[in-house]
């Protein structure tokens, strides 16, 4: 067994966040948003506070962003995961103040605000994880 | 009713505090720790478990009421509940038994937490250690953080640090400073579990990384113990041993729009950066018709370096941004302006989840502490960040 297979995979199939997973799965980002008002709703949920609406859509967003921030990880926490890691937090090109994490072996140099473009990693079970890496 | 009659201050008062020895492995169950740091705290206001009519607790622990309730025999149980999640607890859990006292339904409530933190379930690994399986769902969102490695709080802490750092120039020298300080409210503390181990500026920035830019020292220590409280009315007070330490106000809050889950989440919120503690400090002063000038010494929740840092914004013993400078200006140390985690803290005394800091702001108020501010009135006393978090101010009794 290698130290992917015992990383963690996301559940894909909740209700509130499953579209998010079923667009990686066809190779895009997808943002949840309310048909009414436009409002994003991210983390995604079913629910618009903005305007009460229960309607909500998943829009394609492009795969960029810029670096938000990031931490290199120098101890093992969780098996699957072997120290140095990196995660980064990137902020949407297309929604600003949407950020999604990814993961990145060992040290990169990095810089805030970098630009950064998804890739659409295939984890175990055939499971599509959106990662990110400088553009 | 006027607003005298709706409100809390100075209205109960905390009359005992007890903890256990902190340890790495205490060889004993959560119960027992429980069991003990309840006893410590009703024998420390005079009181007998029969006194003992509420239990509030942490959803994290372990222990539930019912069983320190029948751990200690308690007859006269009428009043339970429980706050959180985790760190954020402790200040939640005293509003609960102020609340319960003021309406009637208690008159003498016991506060604890308790933890096998290190040689138990430690939460430095995160709550999902272990969980096998498909991860999040359900409101958790961790499918979003964990499968990426982001199990941790303290990597959650680590790049809200590296954003401050990028943002308004806050230096590691800077959050060493608190560690520092910390550490040396622990070398005069001969309960701490760090209270022989010294820690200068080279010690910290030679220590090892934990996760950039966060090293050993700005993480606070897993520890097994526990600490409990007895609050009781302002009224009853007097009839106890010790002087009571009168709750001048208590406040819980959160950021517009909340935030979901567990630590991680917080990347998400549109500004990472704006936290509860803002809410917080804003509706604490007003209840305490106080501000940051009349704090005499402060217990700041210490997860991590960077927690107090952005607490010392926050409460508005600095600007927005400044908390790295004034940190490192003296200002937080024993004989400054405002002396912080006078026992050592999470950093240097022992992670009991914030309650330890309501313990060692009793003992301030009661001129009781290793590192004693003198002539010191008010204590505030912060709860975890970064979900939601409360605070509350303590006052010496006149």
């Amino acid at each position: 067994m290698s130290e992917l297979d015992l990383r963690p995979v996301p559940c894909t199939d909740d209700p509130d966040t499953g579209g998010f997973w079923e667009a990686a799965a066809r190779g895009e980002l997808a943002i949840r948003v309310c048909s009414d008002c436009g409002q994003v709703l991210h983390l995604p949920k079913a629910y618009c506070h903005g305007c009460g609406s229960w309607n909500t859509a998943w829009q394609v967003v492009a795969p960029t962003g810029t670096l938000y921030s990031w931490t290199t990880t120098e101890r093992e926490l969780r098996p699957g995961f072997v120290p140095p890691y990196t995660i980064v937090c990137v902020e949407l090109d297309d929604a600003p103040g949407v950020r999604l994490v990814g993961y990145l072996d060992g040290r990169p140099q990095l810089e805030s605000g970098m630009p950064m473009s998804a890739t659409f990693e295939v984890a175990q079970g055939g499971v599509v994880i959106p990662q990110w890496q400088p553009a | 009713m006027t607003t005298r009659d709706l409100d809390h201050r100075d209205r109960c008062a905390i009359v005992g505090a007890g903890r256990t020895d902190y340890s790495s492995r205490s060889g004993r169950s959560v119960l027992s720790l429980a069991t003990e740091a309840s006893l410590a705290a009703i024998a420390d206001a005079g009181l007998e478990p029969n006194d003992v009519d509420g239990i509030v607790r942490c959803d994290f622990d372990v222990v539930a009421h019912n069983d320190l309730a029948h751990a200690l025999n308690l007859p006269n149980l009428s009043y339970w509940g429980a706050s959180g999640p985790g760190g954020s607890a402790p200040s939640g859990m005293m509003a609960q038994a102020v609340g319960a006292i003021l309406s009637g339904q208690a008159t003498t409530v016991l506060v604890y937490r308790s933890m096998n933190g290190r040689s138990g379930f430690r939460l430095g690994k995160g709550r999902l250690q272990g969980q096998a399986g498909a991860i999040g769902g359900n409101g958790s969102y961790e499918e979003f953080f964990v499968p990426y490695g982001l199990v941790s709080p303290g990597q959650m802490w680590a790049m809200l640090a590296q954003r401050h750092m990028h943002t308004y120039g806050t230096t590691q020298e800077q959050l060493g400073h608190i560690a520092i300080t910390c550490r040396e409210r622990a070398n005069a503390n001969p309960n701490a579990q760090m209270a022989t181990r010294g820690l200068s500026l080279d010690d910290y920035l030679s220590s090892p990384i934990i996760s950039t830019p966060l090293r050993l020292p700005d993480y606070c220590l897993e520890t097994d113990g526990a600490c409990a409280v007895v609050v009781t009315s302002a009224a009853r007070s007097v009839d106890t041993d010790k002087p009571p330490v009168l709750i001048r106000a208590i406040a819980q809050g959160a950021v517009q729009g909340m935030q979901p889950g567990l630590a991680s989440p917080a990347l998400m919120r549109e500004d990472p950066l704006s936290l509860p503690s803002v809410t917080v400090a804003k509706r604490l002063y007003q209840r305490a018709g106080m501000g940051p000038e009349d704090i005499d010494v402060a217990q700041f929740y210490d997860c991590f370096t960077i927690t107090v840092l952005v607490q010392l914004e926050d409460y508005g013993f600095c600007q927005p941004g400044e908390g790295g400078p004034f940190a490192a200006s003296g200002a937080i140390g024993k004989g400054g302006s405002l002396p912080i985690n006078t026992s050592g803290g999470n950093l240097s005394d022992g992670y009991i989840h914030g309650m330890s800091h309501i313990v060692e702001g009793v003992l301030q108020m009661r001129g009781e502490s290793t590192s004693q501010v003198p002539d010191a009135e008010t204590c505030l006393v912060t709860s975890g960040l970064p979900i939601i978090t409360g605070a509350m101010i303590l006052r010496k009794a006149a």
